[in-house]
């Protein structure tokens, strides 16, 4: 019995490898093959000349241009914010909290990393609601709102990844300048920031696949089917993700199905490779960041 | 560097960090503060047990957190033992080379956007499901496979991650006495780890409780309390993405909130429950 | 004869003249604008709108025009909550919306509702109790109408939609609508949940219909431009833009755009009915 038992065992977990492998290569599978065709000049800027598109003198009305951009702007912007109050608080988190304080930023940090982002953009949206009504009518669910919602959400992760490379220093180098004479601080910028920084670029690497791909925060908070390129941090905007969850439900013919499907090869490729660099920069730190609660 | 500077800095430090965690609570009050109306007069619970029905001025939520469970659930159901094995075969059973490149399979899936495995969904899935089953293309079936593998990851990693802390004394024991691979595997690894294994659950099931585009995508958003996995259902989430557009003085919008705090207490229960597990596993066994 | 001919011509010039002029002049009053404009609501208008924006971009960089949809419902609200400039809807603005923003409705197309099905479905004709039945959940399989065995796919959209409002009025006279219906976010979702699934039904503006669906005869009408236009097919109504308190800068311009030739055009073009 226990013998079968044990047999049956290995089966499974070699067809649950195989299931799961199937299934990511079915996934990437039918993306490059019907998404490459659609892949061109043509997809990204549409009938406008790409240097005058780059340039900013002409606007692309059938390319992915202003969706692509669009996304760039938010990472950059969102993980602005959040890179300095989270390594901040990640230092802080490592280095100086003890008791209560720890505890309770701890549970606090878990529960950020526990909403799920729909809540956090139904937060940014009445946030922008809620301002335009009380404070300035120039205030919309827009660019900022997004960015700042966005910033929400990858903090955790950048938290984390700080707290985490930073109490992984052997005790020994974490010592040895205190020993010297170093005050605490001098330690933490000359010492052990410099050997944390591996782990705090793949949080913020994690943090910006993050902001790249999700959909349900800006969904809420200003993204729009059309509004060409960004001008203003208070104006609506297009986005890569938002552009394939707006095509998958409503294309109005193949030609716009086709550049979804290559909406989406763009996406996967730009977070795969923002994942793998994570991954390279410091494996195990990347992961933990990303998994644990 | 001064005594004072030192200080300062620390203050600094210290204030960041308090306010990133004051975020949470803040979040928290504000919805709670717009959500008001509602709350006051026990409203709050009969929303929680009533149908929607705006027409009727009855906007309780039932069905959608009927559907968020149904849905996160059958995911776990799909999920689980395919994460379970996929673990396995990291960890312990696979050749080595093969059990590293499905370890790298698995951390390239975490870098899947969540929006891609709806559209793949979409026009790979559904119509499979319903040439299958003849009906329910937009179903629970069809979100709840997908869920499945957005999910996957975190919970194959978290598994491989308990395996890897089970004390290395008791995995050489085994092999001094002539144990297989699998014996290892079913008899130690896994009964040492099963503190691991339902933090790992319970972090995917938040994480299928707050996935919002599968079930806006592939699920079909009906408004009903689903009777089977052909049905069409909506969640908590893809209901706030549906409806965020409602007046903001309607009921309607403030029946939103509730969905957003019932979320939101829901997955900061479940943290809880993580740490409480967490908690555990660092007593000596 | 020559001279009625050479008449005929300069009067062709002439108009062809005037019409160029016209054509000109609706996008030269966009000229030295710039700012923003943020449209929302209405997804039906969609086509039409996107058209417009994109040759007033194209005439004017300097002018940005945001487009959402989110259905009429959200237009009207929003244009009320001063969060838009110009809120669409596919109805006319209720009494009570009116008073209460201060709603100004111009009306620039008119336009059909139609009851669609997959392009394979033999179904092709329905009466409005058939209509009525399978709404309500009474009807649940193409074979009790003749049509091949098959669970029907109810497919219908949320209460902000005026689409939904119109067919529940006109078309279902506001009869139930099953709890078991499949959701979607737009005309535009509409038509596209439609064209995938053979055994779906759901109902879109006729200036969406095109041959990934099949519109429905409905009580023997076969809803298209012409049986809307001559008012045979009973469930149309207008496409309106609404604005809080008379338009003014770059609203009013895209609005009078919309209601001038060019805009008309654009309106004809993609499959409605021009006001004008």
């Amino acid at each position: 019995m226990n013998r079968f038992f044990e047999i049956f065992f290995v089966i499974w977990s070699w067809l649950s490898a195989l299931c799961l492998v199937g299934a990511v290569a079915a996934i990437l599978g039918f993306l490059c093959v019907k998404g490459f065709p659609a892949l061109n000049v043509e997809l990204i800027f549409g009938n406008t000349e790409p240097l005058s598109a780059l340039l900013l003198q002409k606007q692309v009305f059938d390319g992915l241009f202003p969706a692509i951009v669009g996304t760039l702007c938010l990472v950059v912007l969102s993980v602005l914010l959040a890179v300095p109050l989270g390594v901040a608080a990640g230092i802080y988190m490592a280095e100086y909290a003890v008791g209560y304080v720890k505890t309770c930023c701890d549970f606090l940090f878990d529960i950020l990393a526990g909403i799920p982002s729909i809540v956090i953009g139904l937060f940014g949206f009445t946030l922008a609601v809620f301002l335009h009504k009380n404070f300035s009518d120039q205030v919309y669910p827009c660019f900022l709102i997004s960015s700042i919602s966005l910033a929400f959400l990858v903090l955790p992760y950048i938290v984390r990844s700080t707290q985490i490379s930073l109490e992984e220093i052997d005790p020994a180098i974490r010592n040895t300048a205190l020993a010297l004479g170093a005050s605490r601080l001098q330690n933490i910028i000359h010492v052990l920031l410099p050997r944390a920084l591996g782990g705090i670029c793949s949080g913020v690497i994690l943090a910006i696949g993050r902001c790249a791909e999700d959909t349900a925060v800006i969904m809420l908070t200003g993204a729009v089917a059309i509004a060409g390129i960004p001008r203003s941090i208070l104006g609506q905007y297009e986005a890569l993700p938002f552009y394939i969850f707006y095509i998958s439900s409503q294309y109005a013919d193949q030609a716009e199905l086709m550049r979804g499907y290559g909406a989406s090869l763009i996406l996967i490729m730009l977070c795969t490779l923002l994942f793998l660099v994570a991954f390279l920069v410091r494996k195990r730190i990347a992961y933990q960041a990303f998994y644990k609660a | 560097m001064t005594r004072f500077q030192e200080a300062i800095c620390e203050k600094l430090l210290l204030s960041a960090a308090w306010t990133s965690g004051s975020i949470v609570v803040f979040i928290f009050a504000f919805m709670l503060f717009l959500g008001l109306p509602l709350l006051s007069g026990g409203h709050f619970f009969s929303l929680l047990t009533a149908h929607w029905a705006p027409q009727q001025g009855s906007y309780g939520i039932l069905p959608m957190m009927a559907g968020s469970l149904f849905l996160a659930l059958l995911g776990l159901l799909f999920s689980f033992p395919l994460s379970l094995g996929c673990a396995c075969f990291i960890s312990v059973l696979g050749p080595a080379k093969l059990r590293f490149l499905l370890r790298k399979v698995v951390e390239l899936m975490t870098g899947i956007p969540t929006v891609i495995y709806g559209f793949v969904g979409l026009f790979l899935l559904v119509p499979l499901v319903r040439d299958i089953f003849g009906r329910g293309g937009l179903s629970l079936l069809s979100a709840s496979l997908m869920l499945a593998l957005l999910i996957a990851p975190t919970m194959i990693l978290f598994f491989c991650d308990s395996f890897d802390r089970v004390p290395r004394s008791y995995l050489d024991a085994v092999d001094a006495m002539g144990g297989s691979k699998v014996q290892k595997l079913l008899y130690v690894m896994l009964p040492n780890s099963v503190h691991g294994i339902a933090a790992g659950i319970t972090i995917a099931l938040g994480r299928a409780v707050g996935d919002t585009l599968l079930a806006l995508m592939l699920a079909g958003n009906a408004i009903h309390i689903p009777h089977s996995c052909l049905d069409s259902a909506r969640t908590l989430t893809s209901h706030i993405g549906l409806v965020f557009s409602a007046d903001f003085e309607s009921l309607e919008f403030k029946a939103i909130f509730a969905c957003g705090i019932t979320l939101y207490l829901f997955t900061a229960v479940l943290v809880l429950v993580v740490r409480g597990i967490n908690h555990r596993l660092r007593r000596p066994l | 004869m020559r001279e009625k001919n050479a008449v005929a011509c300069l009067t062709l010039l002439l108009a062809l003249f005037m019409s160029t002029a016209v054509f000109a002049n609706a996008l030269e009053s966009f000229k030295n604008e710039s700012g923003t404009l943020r449209i929302a609501g209405g997804t039906a208008h969609i086509p039409v709108v996107k058209e417009a924006a994109a040759r007033i971009m194209r005439f004017n960089p300097d002018i940005q025009i945001s487009i959402a949809g989110g259905g009429s419902g959200l237009g009207i609200k929003q244009v009320g909550d001063g969060l838009i400039d110009i809120g669409n809807s596919g109805r006319k603005a209720k009494e009570d919306e009116i008073s209460r923003y201060g709603l100004v409705m111009f009306k620039w197309a008119i336009d059909g509702v139609a009851s669609v099905v997959h392009p394979d479905n033999p179904v092709r004709s329905l009466s409005k109790d058939q209509m009525k039945d399978i709404y309500s959940g009474k009807i649940t399989n193409w074979q009790e109408l003749g049509g091949t065995k098959g669970v029907i796919n109810l497919y219908t959209r949320d209460d902000s939609s005026g689409t939904r409002e119109v067919f529940w009025k006109k078309g279902l006279d506001k009869g139930d609508i099953s709890s078991s219906a499949n959701f979607v976010a737009s005309n535009g979702a509409m038509k596209a949940a439609i064209s995938q699934d053979p055994n779906g039904i759901g109902y879109v503006s006729v200036g969406h219909i095109d041959e990934t669906i099949f519109p429905v005869t409905f009580d023997g009408v076969h809803p298209d431009l012409e049986t809307v236009k001559t008012g045979k097919y009973t469930i149309a109504r207008g496409l309106y833009s609404n604005t809080k308190g008379n338009p003014a800068g770059l609203a009013k311009k895209f609005i009078d755009y919309l209601l001038s030739d060019e805009g008309q055009q654009i309106v004809a073009d993609k499959g409605f009915i021009p006001v004008q």
